[in-house]
């Protein structure tokens, strides 16, 4: 094991190990620009460079392997002055207007500056022409503001498999943007905003719509409510200094009815529902595979993502028919409010408006859909990432740290299952579909402890799991001795891995769960910055933990579902369910 | 391709058709033989004739007259120097006979496209014996005792990178060739390439065997289509003969070749680019380590050298490690080829043992300066390297020795620059290519270089400003050591090395907004006037000339300076050197159209003046009634200022009424433009010494506010003679100053006199005419190197004057207190001196001359501590007064100073220039504002049309006094124009100052 010395402190690290992982595992903080733990590591913004006693040039850490008996510096005369020019440059190419920017006060370049002590730029002159593009209904891009840091290339490449975003051009006229300058609607991109996740600085965000919130809720003729998604209350907290994997359930719900929300609901409550939908969607598409010989789709993959849908549009137009026709639990919730919900409050569908609260930038996408308008009108009206909402909480000037909690409102999420919380991370959907469908057949209760099949949680890109069915009941007989057989995927690129393997035949799965965002929706797009997998696993403990505080377990057993169904619904996949709660798709040109 | 040879060999072959020769005969299209300043050529064996700048209508006259009938066409015969008349054989000719060719070898020799001619030079023969007799590690070996080193530009030693690459852990190997040649101006791997595509491939074939691949890449830009086509055919030969593929010639080993071409981007010449580039992606680097030997193309361990590395590795193996060890230096082995090019007469590809001298390679081989100007500098390396000055021409050119002086080896770029170059013009070029050609993926090379080049281009724009230079020194050195590859890591190296060298160049253009060189657009309105000391609006001028605004054009003149009939007469014209009508056929002839100027003058008219009470009332004093002096209280008297003027002889003038004869500047020319002066309210007091009849500090005393020194540099300087005590042996300066002052002064009969300067040559000829029956110069260096201004020369010479050159006197042989003669040694160009001259060194031979009177004429001093006596003025150099380059203003406030005694002895124009600038100085230090009208450009009205093309005829000649009527007396030599001459001389003015009048 190669041992170092920095900054005169005698280290020992594993061989490979890098001079910033060594120095960090020391507690000596190393300021990082490109550098993406678990993603990037290119030694491209030359920011955390240190000086190695020998070495003719100062090496960037990130990239630099230690070697037994280095002597290294993170803070000599060479290293500060050499930083803090690299940082003065950067800042002299940068459109520097903090004050009206999104990321004021979450601005790595802000930060760093800071810390450097950068009170002037020495070295100013022309900046490089900024483009804005704000073509997506999702994201924002403002090539002016960025650093050519890549975080965003490598999130959109090599974790996604997109390849929507590109550094193009060269020298001081270099860009990153969709091939041949076009616009990011035009190009494969679908919108995960994982890109905007990893942005270190104000280049790439969601299109802010928080002023849209604002003219909703000051107008008085406007029934204005908010469904939250499931993997907020596991990040909010982030956006007001709490540590990453605290559940603000409460104090969120409070939050949202102070700035005058009219009803506070919950997506869990079409969560719930969406697994009884597609659990029913599966167990017909085994009958009929099955029973009656039918060719049908199978596998069945999840819809809940609208990142995932995009991307199978663009890259995998043969496997729609795969697709389970359910709406996203966003939308669900959306064409039920204009309708269902309508109905119980006495309001004509064009007078509610719906706003959704999503870690989530596609989902901005996904509501700008022509054909999510079931209920007559726009289904989904406003989209709000987690970010948004942190923002909107800040303008009202509400202590959040501060509020007590508080509850849902009925009769959409005021109870909801731990089934539809979970489907905040990877496996979380699956989980729950399985927790349900088991039972449906079995007539009893899924066999993993805690109802949590284990091989499918956590942070591995591609994860399976099988299930025997022993014993059924009477109906699901067909099903007896058959081996259910599901996988799980997190993170694009690993879609395309688990696709590459069904399609060359090496798997045969049943039901296959697929989010677009590392780590499932607690790591989306729109989930306050920055993720790493150490948020990432926090997050997660935090919603299982929300998962296991429920006494319902699972989707089927939640009354406002059993309600629904009852009163407006009929049954799973019925013919109102048919016209509200699915969908179709569109095969998508893959440029 | 470029300059027309496959039209050259068509009708080569046409012609060899016609006559019947195609049996006898074979036309060859080679490789590149080096001498592009005259391609295309032709070799023809066997008599080994080159002929050079061939046009397709010389081929019939080339076969029927040396093919046929065996006459050599001497007309287009390549000679060993430009002019020179002697027909050489190519192994003869200077170009070649320094270069020692081991790359370049075959190029040339043989047909390219054909493997036998290859084979038939021994190719192909390392292969065999590699495979046959050696091990790898005996190869390695090998490589790694030759010396050899990385020729793409860091020379990192191959044999180590092969070593290195041997051991390394992983499969499948790969051997790479680096044949993305993207330095501006270098083309030897290209020429390789074309030439002798095998000789790279057989070594790749070899570092396989030596490492243990299988495969290769050679990674080519797509704009070299020849080398391309040229490769591929090589590579199917190759094949073809079993020397690639599956078991190389029968044996065990397996190995191909692929070509990837890349599509011209700089950076993927850097190797994890280049690598990045073949893996298929956006050619960038990556970071180093992993190392391209451990984790090189798609991560396996990859070997990469360049092609012409490569190109030695055959010869290497076949001859031995020891025979190629015994070129080139102890740490830098064996040759290395540059692209010699810029402004040298002998532009090409050569090849030279490392470690020549560099002014070996520039005077040897490239045939020295064009147009004989003075070497400025060599830019070696390219965007990557730097600038060597003249005073190192002897530095061997080493990878060491250029590291030194802040240049690098590269991949062999040498371009050679003379005085026309601008430095910071050519910094900011290099700048400008690197800063295009850096990928973007770092910060430091990607915003640090273009925040140089912007510095770079305001300095070049004359908006530099205090600090700039500081600044590019601190971003240069801080992108160096932060950047991520070899491109950003040297990119700031022409500029650091531009100032190291040059600084003085970055200051003028930042302080004084000068482009000394003359280049810089936004700050040169003319080269001419650019260069002109002074400043003399000399477009505007000679355009009036041309209008016959004879009054017009004399009152321009003297708004920079009052002595323009003096100046028509004495001035070395500066300006027509950089005059860019010799561009077409010769420089206007500037001076003697001022000289006609000046003639038509009736009565001398006052310029304007600007003056007020204030400074009427004010107390100047000016001390020295020379150029300077006087200038400086014209330009006082300008401004309203009324300067009283005191000087040590008899008469005004300084140098102009002492030391010039008359017979070059008359003296009522002189005393009309005095007059002029006197006549703005100057008053001139003469006989009145500084040091013996008044002090510095004596006039402030007497309230003087302000003083200007422009006591000149009278005294002259002493040399080790033996007998120089004589009282036969006399300064020039005060030997002319005697005869001037005094209408006589005793010559001898056989008089010498010693140097080579003005003073020389004004001397020689005033002795001559005043009854000398001999005058002879004698000259330590040569004539070329003579300072004297060459006209003057070649006058001297008409009347008379006899010359010495490599000559050095050493001592006076006396009798009876008289001179006898004078005993001197024989001098030899030695090494270069810091002057970039070529130095005199005694050669060990002497003779003696007889001779009855010296004269010295070494050069001029200022005995400051004499004249300036208590005041504590800072001096500098030689004793000389140190002022403020812009205000002229010395260490004490109220003083300032202009002239030979801040410069050292230089031309009137310049006195006038320091004059001015005192003048400025003064009154910016008395009213705190500066009232320079006179440098304020004026527009000129005359008549001009940018699209006209330039008028035909030549320039006007000199005409001078018949050699008959310069005898004995000493009436002015040069005789005045006529005006219809004076007119056509005029319109051949570019007028470079014209620009498009923005509306």
């Amino acid at each position: 094991m190669p041992q170092v010395e920095i900054d005169k402190r005698t280290v020992k690290v594993p061989e490979g190990t890098t001079i910033l992982e060594a120095a960090r595992s020391a507690g000596i903080q190393i300021p990082t620009l490109c550098y993406l733990e678990d993603i990037q590591a290119i030694g491209a913004c030359r920011v955390c460079l240190v000086e190695v006693a020998g070495a003719k040039n100062l090496v960037a850490s990130c990239v630099t392997p230690v070697s037994d008996g280095m002597k290294i510096s993170t803070k000599s005369r060479r290293v500060r002055t050499a930083r803090r020019t690299i940082v003065e440059l950067l800042l002299s190419d940068h459109e520097g207007d903090c004050q009206t920017c999104d990321r004021n006060g979450s601005c790595e370049l802000q930060s760093i500056a800071k810390e450097l002590g950068i009170r002037e730029i020495h070295h100013t002159g022309e900046k490089h022409t900024g483009v804005t593009d704000s073509t997506t209904p999702a994201l924002v891009r403002d090539t002016g503001k960025c650093v050519l840091c890549r975080r965003c290339v490598s999130m959109c490449n090599e974790v996604q498999g997109v390849g929507a975003l590109f550094p193009q051009d060269r020298g001081f006229e270099t860009v990153v943007g969709p091939a041949f300058s076009s616009s990011l609607e035009s190009v494969v991109c679908v919108q995960c905003g994982q890109c905007s996740a990893a942005c270190p600085v104000g280049a790439i965000g969601e299109k802010n719509q928080v002023q849209e919130v604002w003219d909703a809720l000051d107008d008085p003729d406007k029934f204005v409510i908010v469904q939250t998604a499931p993997a907020i209350r596991a990040a909010l907290g982030e956006c007001f200094g709490f540590a990453p994997g605290t559940l603000v359930t409460g104090k969120m719900v409070r939050a949202l009815r102070l700035i005058g929300f009219d009803r506070v609901f919950d997506t869990n409550f079409t969560a719930d529902l969406t697994i009884m939908e597609e659990g029913t969607e599966l167990l017909v598409r085994l009958k009929k595979a099955l029973v009656e010989k039918e060719d049908v789709a199978l596998p069945q993959f999840t819809s809940c993502c609208p990142g995932w849908i995009k991307y199978a549009e663009h890259f995998y137009p043969e496997l729609l028919p795969n697709l389970s026709t359910c709406k996203s639990p966003q939308q669900m919730f959306g064409a039920l409010a204009k309708t269902y919900l309508a109905k119980k409050v006495g309001k004509k569908p064009e007078e509610i408006v719906v706003v959704s609260v999503m870690p989530c930038t596609a989902k901005k996408f996904e509501n700008a859909r022509p054909e999510m308008n079931d209920s007559s009108v726009k289904d989904v009206d406003i989209v709000l990432t987690t970010r948004e909402l942190g923002m909107l909480i800040g303008e009202t000037g509400i202590d959040f740290t501060s509020l007590p909690d508080d509850t849902m409102d009925d009769p959409m999420g005021k109870t909801s299952s731990g089934a539809a919380d979970i489907f905040a991370n990877t496996g979380g959907v699956m989980e729950a579909a399985l927790r349900t469908v088991y039972e449906i057949v079995t007539g009893s209760p899924l066999p993993f402890s805690g109802l949590h099949v284990k091989p499918i949680a956590g942070l591995e890109g591609v994860k399976e799991a099988s299930v025997k069915i022993e014993k059924t009941v009477p109906e699901w007989d067909f099903l007896r001795g058959v081996t259910l057989k599901v996988a799980v995927s997190h993170g694009l690129g690993n879609a395309k891995r688990i696709i590459r393997r069904i399609q060359s035949g090496e798997a045969d799965y049943h039901f296959i769960e697929v989010m677009a965002c590392p780590g499932g929706c607690i790591g989306g797009g729109g989930q306050p910055r920055l993720t790493t997998n150490a948020v990432r696993k926090k997050r997660i403990e935090a919603i299982y933990k929300e998962d296991e505080g429920k006494t319902l377990r699972k989707s089927h057993e939640n009354p406002e579902v059993t309600q629904i169904y009852e009163e407006f619904l009929g049954s799973p996949l019925g013919e109102r369910s048919h016209h509200l709660l699915h969908t179709s798709y569109e095969a998508r040109a893959r440029i | 391709m470029a300059s027309g040879a496959l039209e050259v060999s068509v009708s080569l072959k046409k012609a060899v058709d016609r006559f019947g020769l195609t049996n006898d005969v074979s036309v060859v299209e080679t490789g590149c033989l080096g001498p592009c300043a005259v391609g295309p050529v032709a070799l023809v064996y066997p008599d080994g004739i080159l002929y050079e700048n061939l046009k397709p209508e010389y081929s019939e006259e080339i076969v029927e007259e040396h093919l046929l009938k065996g006459r050599i066409v001497e007309r287009i015969v390549h000679r060993a120097k430009p002019g020179e008349d002697k027909i050489r054989e190519i192994t003869q000719s200077d170009f070649f006979k320094k270069q020692v060719k081991i790359v370049l070898r075959n190029c040339g020799l043989i047909d390219p496209v054909r493997i036998e001619e290859y084979i038939a030079q021994d190719g192909y023969g390392a292969l065999a014996k590699v495979l046959t007799e050696m091990t790898p590690e005996e190869v390695v070996d090998v490589v790694k005792r030759s010396g050899l080193r990385g020729r793409g530009g860091a020379g990192f030693p191959t044999g180590l990178k092969w070593e290195f690459c041997r051991r390394a852990d992983g499969e499948p190997k790969y051997v790479l060739c680096n044949a993305d040649e993207g330095d501006p101006g270098a083309f030897m791997d290209r020429s390789i390439l074309e030439g002798d595509p095998h000789s790279v491939i057989e070594a790749m074939a070899i570092a396989a065997y030596a490492i243990g691949a299988r495969n290769g890449y050679i990674y080519v830009r797509a704009e070299y289509p020849l080398a391309v086509k040229r490769l591929s055919g090589a590579l199917e030969q190759a094949r073809e003969y079993g020397l690639l593929g599956r078991g190389v010639l029968g044996t065990a080993f397996d190995f191909d070749l692929e070509i990837r071409m890349g599509s011209g981007a700089f950076v993927c010449g850097e190797e994890t680019a280049l690598m990045t580039s073949i893996e298929g992606n956006r050619g960038e680097p990556r970071p180093r380590p992993p190392f391209p030997a451990n984790k090189g193309l798609w991560n396996k361990p990859s070997l990469l050298n360049n092609v012409e590395t490569y190109a030695n590795i055959p010869i290497i193996i076949l001859k031995g490690s020891e025979w190629y060890a015994s070129f080139g230096t102890e740490k830098s082995r064996g040759t290395k080829v540059f692209a010699l090019a810029g402004a040298v007469e002998n532009t090409g590809l050569v090849e030279v043992p490392i470690g020549t001298p560099l002014g070996e390679i520039v005077y040897d081989i490239g045939g020295g300066v064009k147009n004989k100007k003075p070497f400025k500098a060599a830019q070696i390396g390219g965007p990557s390297g730097g600038c060597i000055p003249k005073q190192y021409l002897n530095t061997p050119v080493d990878y060491e020795s250029l590291a030194e002086l802040g240049a690098i080896m590269g991949s062999g770029g040498m371009i050679i620059m003379d005085d026309d170059t601008c430095m910071v013009d050519i910094a900011r070029f290099f700048l400008e290519f690197v800063q295009e050609e850096s990928c973007g993926k770092c910060s430091p090379c990607r915003i640090g270089t273009r925040r140089m080049l912007e510095i770079l281009t305001r300095i070049c724009e004359g908006k530099g400003e205090e600090g700039d230079i500081e600044k590019l020194i601190e971003l240069g050195n801080t992108i160096k050591d932060t950047s991520l590859c070899g491109l950003g890591q040297t990119a700031p190296n022409p500029v650091l090395s531009a100032i190291r060298h040059f600084r003085d160049e970055f200051i003028a253009h930042i302080r004084d907004k000068r482009c000394p060189a003359g280049v810089c657009p936004e700050i040169v309105r003319a080269p001419c006037q650019n260069n002109c000391p002074a400043g003399v609006d000399i477009p505007g001028y000679v355009s009036l000339i041309g209008e016959k605004r004879y009054d017009d054009a004399l009152r321009l003149h003297r708004e920079r300076n009052p002595f323009a009939a003096v100046c028509s007469r004495v001035c070395f014209h500066r300006c027509e050197d950089k005059c860019r009508r010799q561009t077409i056929d010769e420089p206007v002839s500037i001076r003697v159209l001022k000289r006609f100027m000046a003639d038509q003058e009736k009565k001398i008219r006052l310029p304007e003046i600007r003056g007020n009470e204030e400074n009427r009332r004010r107390k100047v004093a000016v001390i020295g009634a020379g150029p300077a002096g006087l200038s400086c209280a014209y330009f006082l008297a300008r401004l309203g200022y009324r300067p009283d003027v005191f000087e040590a002889m008899t008469e005004p003038g300084g140098m102009l009424v002492q030391a010039i004869p008359a017979y070059r500047l008359p003296r009522d020319i002189l005393r009309r433009e005095i007059g002029m002066i006197r006549d703005m309210g100057v008053h001139i007091e003469t006989g009145v010494r500084l040091g013996e009849d008044f002090t510095l500090e004596k006039l402030k005393s007497i309230e003087y506010e302000a003083v200007f020194v422009g006591i000149g540099a009278p005294d002259g300087i002493g040399m080790s003679l033996g007998g120089l005590s004589n009282p036969r042996c006399v300064q020039a300066i005060s030997f002319l100053r005697e005869y001037n002052l005094k209408g006589s002064v005793p010559v001898g009969k056989k008089v010498c006199v010693v140097g080579g300067g003005n003073a020389a040559i004004d001397a020689a000829r005033t002795a001559l005419r005043l009854g000398a029956d001999s005058v002879r110069v004698l000259y330590r260096r040569t004539r070329s190197q003579m300072p004297a201004y060459a006209e003057e020369v070649a006058e001297a010479q008409k009347e008379g004057v006899l010359f010495s050159y490599l000559v050095s006197p050493y001592e006076i042989v006396s009798s009876n207190g008289g001179i006898d003669g004078i005993r001197c040694q024989c001098m030899e160009l030695g090494e270069f001196d810091k002057s970039g001259r070529k130095r005199p060194v005694q050669n060990g031979t002497e003779y003696s001359m007889e001779a009855d009177q010296l004269i010295l004429a070494i050069g001029q001093a200022l005995d400051t501590e004499g004249l300036l006596g208590g005041t504590d003025i800072r001096t500098g150099s030689r004793n000389f007064i140190e002022v403020d380059p812009i205000t002229g203003q010395t260490s004490v406030e109220w003083i300032f100073a202009g002239g030979d005694a801040v410069n050292g002895p230089s031309s009137v124009a310049d006195a006038v220039a320091g004059g001015e600038r005192g003048a400025a100085g003064i009154d910016l230090f008395l009213t705190g504002e500066d009232h320079s009208f006179w440098r304020e450009e004026k527009e000129v009205d005359t008549c001009f049309d940018p699209d006209e093309d330039p008028v035909e005829y030549g320039r006007s000649k000199l005409k001078s006094l018949s050699l008959i009527m310069r005898k004995g007396n000493f009436s002015e030599v040069e005789l005045p124009w006529k005006e219809p001459v004076a007119l056509k001389e005029a319109k051949r003015c570019l007028r470079c100052e014209y620009r498009e009048r923005e509306e």
